[in-house]
């Protein structure tokens, strides 16, 4: 109880340090869009016969006419309300765009995520047990070629592959088949919603439409995660310890499942924490291939259109959610290895 | 709120479409059994291709980001969207020119009016509306409502005033109710588009009763609440929405409006946002979508080639690409210069390699004075690299100077072979050019301030008369007088025209000001491209609209 108890006074403690991190990222990023050549009010007011008056009435709207002090201060004014400003592009607010989006995108990285460590964890394992041998070598080919392959090269050849010319892949258009009822708004997350609710078919469906941009995702981080594994696996190995349970007649297999990875694990871990924030915010490409209505592709659109709000809106919440993940990954470091502790 | 709406259970057709579609999922399944659900697929497979042919489902790059078309910010998309779910007063006929269907400019009819005088004067509209019309939710259509909507169309802050004002409709004042179901537009002097200007997007016709519940003190004309919701007439019905992503669309069995009083083949519609223009390329191969008009153009050929999809390939009749010089700043305010350069490019090439020859050409005509008011026609547009430099030492610039030359990132595919040209064209005169491609917000801002000096870019007049394409393009100091021509004699003659009855002396002013355009070359007129509109090939009857958007009303299948 005492234990649990002076985490969650650490974590709480962790969150409350970061807070001026997240405020300066909120500043930085306003005064960056503002710095950045591009005018909202321009850009959104190309109507066929739209004048100067229109440009002005747009920038009135948006309060772009006022000294940049006072918007910085009214944005941070609206961001503790939890006002994060209206999406031009999408015409909806951006706290609404980007709780629809952030499901879809944590959803399909989340998937990719536990793809890639599914065949990470045991090349690697399997790279480090034989260094030099044909595995390694072959390991190490399947890596690179995993990260010299752009992403949307893969998704494309993926969707060429599967739904062009085999069939089996349904149409790469988003979460759910275009014609199939979207399961009730529950968590967002597609599969734990048609989970929920016992829909199976559906279920399958949604999990259809995930696979190729999931395995897209997962190809291009399998090297770091791979890698990783297998130089910290190397070094595990070469311990005194892992010397001393072979000497003892320990089974081979419960020598490098328990006693090498639960030690080697841990750079592992933060190469997962950074894979994982890397995959959520950057990989427009992916979403963009798949037209999955993630919060990347969003970013990104919003950026080109120099619409102010939810480029802001977005780099806050990948400061938060870094924030959370680095968090957690800190917690699991403890479990792997009781020797660290959270604070 | 339109926006979360799952898509709601429809009556049993539409559940045994969705329970065919959970089974095509599970054969997208990777390694799911499929052999085991084929039995399970063949029944309800009939039904489904009954739903599914009577559906439409256009993939497009873009979005449509308000259900209001005049609200500002508002993407073409939603005035492609919004001509189906509204009606006009009035609305453009369309014509086929080389089996292909055109919108056609001079041949109006009534929408929501049945029947539209004119007076002797030309200074009266009067607008007889059609007894049987209804509103979405089954009440009438009366002449209130038309009142209050024309008011919108001129008052509210939007974008609708300034289009409309370019058909002298500017006030409240100017409509009246004359009857229980009429409605007369009284204009200050005979403008020769204010019938014209009642038929674009942004002249909708509002449920009054509807929308003014949701207006407020701050928003009389209820423009937030019709940004996601519809308070319409039109032919299709919002059935759900999801910004960005999808918008779903219903027809609607009670319209009247159209041509004739058909209603529309397609009882369903799925506008889907498909950002990746491969995929939507995929897509529209597969068979899975049956409609795209925004394909990578370098994709059309080898599409068509394959033969699994129609290409509908129509010259944008009112659109234009232009290469433009800043006229105000120099050297480019020296019409010399602006012959010479307009001499030394190789158009048959730029032509070639930017557009594939996928277009209208704009150059090459040979005449010093035009030989018709139609406008844009071919220019005296030729390369002459003599003439070229003698007009450029002419200028004061024996020896050259440099440049930059512009464009913006959407325009890549076409604009980057062109650059590559220009730049090694005006190499051979002393001319030399640095490319500079910008992100299109930023292009946006920097024509908008007139900072480029030399650049290309592209425009669309929706009522493509050639006294209107003059007033937007090459007068007044806006951004859409990309060259910031300043030309007395046009201003001038841009005035009279409008007003103009007399159609000898319309078509005289008209020429006269395509001649100084091909005199003065403030901008090089390049061509008019193709708008490539593909289509599954049961679907037919596309036609090309002034929005450059699809209508959905006219779309039949087989």
């Amino acid at each position: 109880m005492a234990v649990l108890r002076g985490l969650g006074r650490r974590i709480g403690e962790r969150l409350l340090a970061s807070l001026p991190a997240l405020l300066g990222v909120v500043v930085f990023t306003f005064l960056l869009m503002r710095v950045l050549p591009g005018d909202p009010a321009v850009f959104f007011s190309s109507g066929p016969n739209a004048g100067q008056a229109e440009i002005d009435a747009v920038r009135r709207d948006l309060g772009l006419d006022r000294p940049i002090p006072e918007q910085l201060l009214r944005y941070l004014r609206d961001v503790g309300t939890g006002n994060l400003g209206r999406s031009l592009t999408t015409g909806q607010t951006v706290v609404q765009d980007l709780t629809e989006r952030l499901p879809a995108s944590l959803e399909l990285t989340l998937c990719a995520l536990v793809l890639a460590l599914g065949l990470a964890l045991p090349l690697g394992i399997m790279a480090a047990v034989r260094p030099g041998s044909i595995v390694d070598h072959a390991v190490r080919m399947v890596c690179t070629l995993g990260v010299c392959v752009p992403t949307f090269v893969s998704g494309l050849l993926l969707i060429y592959v599967f739904y062009v010319q085999l069939g089996v892949a349904p149409d790469p258009t988003g979460r759910i088949d275009i014609f199939a009822a979207a399961p009730p708004d529950i968590t967002g997350f597609m599969l734990i919603d048609f989970a929920l609710v016992g829909d199976m078919e559906g279920w399958r469906a949604a999990a259809s439409q995930l696979i190729l941009p999931a395995l897209t995702m997962a190809l291009f981080v399998l090297a770091p995660l791979a890698r990783m594994t297998r130089a910290s696996m190397l070094a595990v190995l070469g311990s005194d310890f892992i010397r001393t349970a072979r000497s003892i007649g320990l089974s081979r297999w419960r020598v490098i499942a328990v006693y090498a990875l639960r030690n080697a694990i841990l750079p592992v871990l933060t190469m997962i924490g950074i894979v994982f924030s890397t995959m959520l915010g950057a990989n427009v490409l992916v979403e963009k291939v798949f037209s999955w209505p993630g919060i990347g592709s969003y970013a990104l659109d919003a950026l080109l259109a120099s619409d102010y709000a939810p480029v802001q809106g977005f780099v806050l919440l990948m400061a938060a959610v870094f924030v959370m993940v680095n968090l957690l990954i800190d917690v699991l470091y403890g479990i792997a290895d009781p020797r660290v502790s959270v604070a | 709120m339109i926006r979360d709406e799952v898509p709601p259970t429809r009556a049993t057709p539409g559940v045994a479409v969705m329970n065919f579609n959970r089974r095509q999922g599970l054969k997208g399944a990777l390694g799911a059994a499929v052999g085991a659900s084929i039995a399970g697929i063949a029944a309800p497979q009939e039904a489904q291709a009954q739903t599914r042919a009577e559906t439409l489902r256009h993939v497009m790059g873009g979005t449509v980001n308000s259900l209001d078309p005049t609200s500002p910010g508002s993407t073409r998309e939603s005035y492609g969207v919004a001509m189906s779910i509204y009606d006009r007063l009035a609305s453009f006929g369309r014509k086929q020119i080389d089996g292909n269907w055109v919108f056609d400019l001079d041949n109006v009819r009534g929408e929501l009016a049945e029947k539209i005088d004119r007076s002797a004067d030309g200074r009266t509209l009067t607008f007889h509306l059609r007894p049987d019309a209804t509103w979405h939710d089954g009440t009438p259509v009366t002449a209130e409502d038309i009142k209050w909507s024309l008011d919108r169309a001129v008052l509210a802050r939007s974008l609708a005033p300034s289009q409309l004002s370019s058909g002298s409709l500017t006030k409240a004042e100017q409509f009246s109710i004359a009857g229980p179901r009429t409605v007369e537009v009284k204009l200050d002097e005979s403008d020769r588009l204010a019938l014209a200007n009642l038929c674009v997007p942004f002249a909708i016709m509002v449920n009054s009763t509807l929308a003014k519940k949701h207006a407020t003190a701050d928003d009389p004309w209820a423009q937030a609440w019709m940004k996601e919701n519809t308070a319409a007439s039109g032919a299709y019905m919002v059935e759900s929405n999801r910004p960005g992503q999808q918008l779903i669309l219903k027809r609607n069995d009670a319209w009247k409006g159209g041509a004739g009083g058909e209603l529309p083949f397609f009882r369903r519609v799925i506008l889907q946002t498909v950002p990746e223009a491969a995929t939507r390329t995929n897509l529209m191969e597969r068979g899975d979508a049956d409609l795209s008009v925004d394909l990578a153009s370098s994709d059309v050929p080898a599409l068509q080639q394959r033969g699994k999809v129609k290409v509908v390939s129509i010259p944008a009749t009112n659109a234009f690409n232009a290469i433009v010089f800043n006229t105000q700043m120099p050297p480019f305010d020296n019409v010399k210069v602006r012959q010479a350069i307009a001499a030394a490019l190789p158009y048959d090439d730029i032509f070639q390699a930017a557009q594939f020859n996928r277009g209208r050409a704009l150059f090459g005509a040979q005449w010093t004075e035009a030989p018709s008011s139609a406008f844009p026609q071919a220019m005296p547009l030729n390369l002459d690299l003599d003439r070229a430099r003698r007009l450029l030492a002419e200028a004061g610039h024996p020896d050259g100077f440099a440049t930059t030359f512009s464009f913006a990132t959407s325009y890549a595919p076409f604009a980057e072979p062109m650059g590559a040209l220009v730049k090694e064209a005006l190499a051979k005169i002393g001319i030399e050019v640095t490319i500079q491609k910008m992100p299109d917000s930023q292009m946006a801002t920097m024509i908008t301030e007139k900072r480029v000096p030399f650049f290309t870019d592209s425009g669309t007049a929706w009522l493509p008369a050639p006294d209107y394409f003059f007033r937007i393009y090459f007068t007044r100091n806006q951004r859409w007088n990309f060259s910031s021509w300043n030309n007395p004699e046009v201003n001038a003659l841009v005035q009279t025209a409008r007003f103009e009855t007399d159609p000898a002396k319309y078509d005289a002013a008209c020429m006269r000001m395509i001649t100084l355009l091909g005199d003065q070359v403030p901008q090089i007129m390049l061509w008019q491209a193709n708008t490539d509109a593909v289509m599954a090939k049961d679907v037919t009857n596309y036609t090309y609209w002034f929005h450059r958007q699809v209508d959905y009303r006219d779309l039949k299948r087989g």
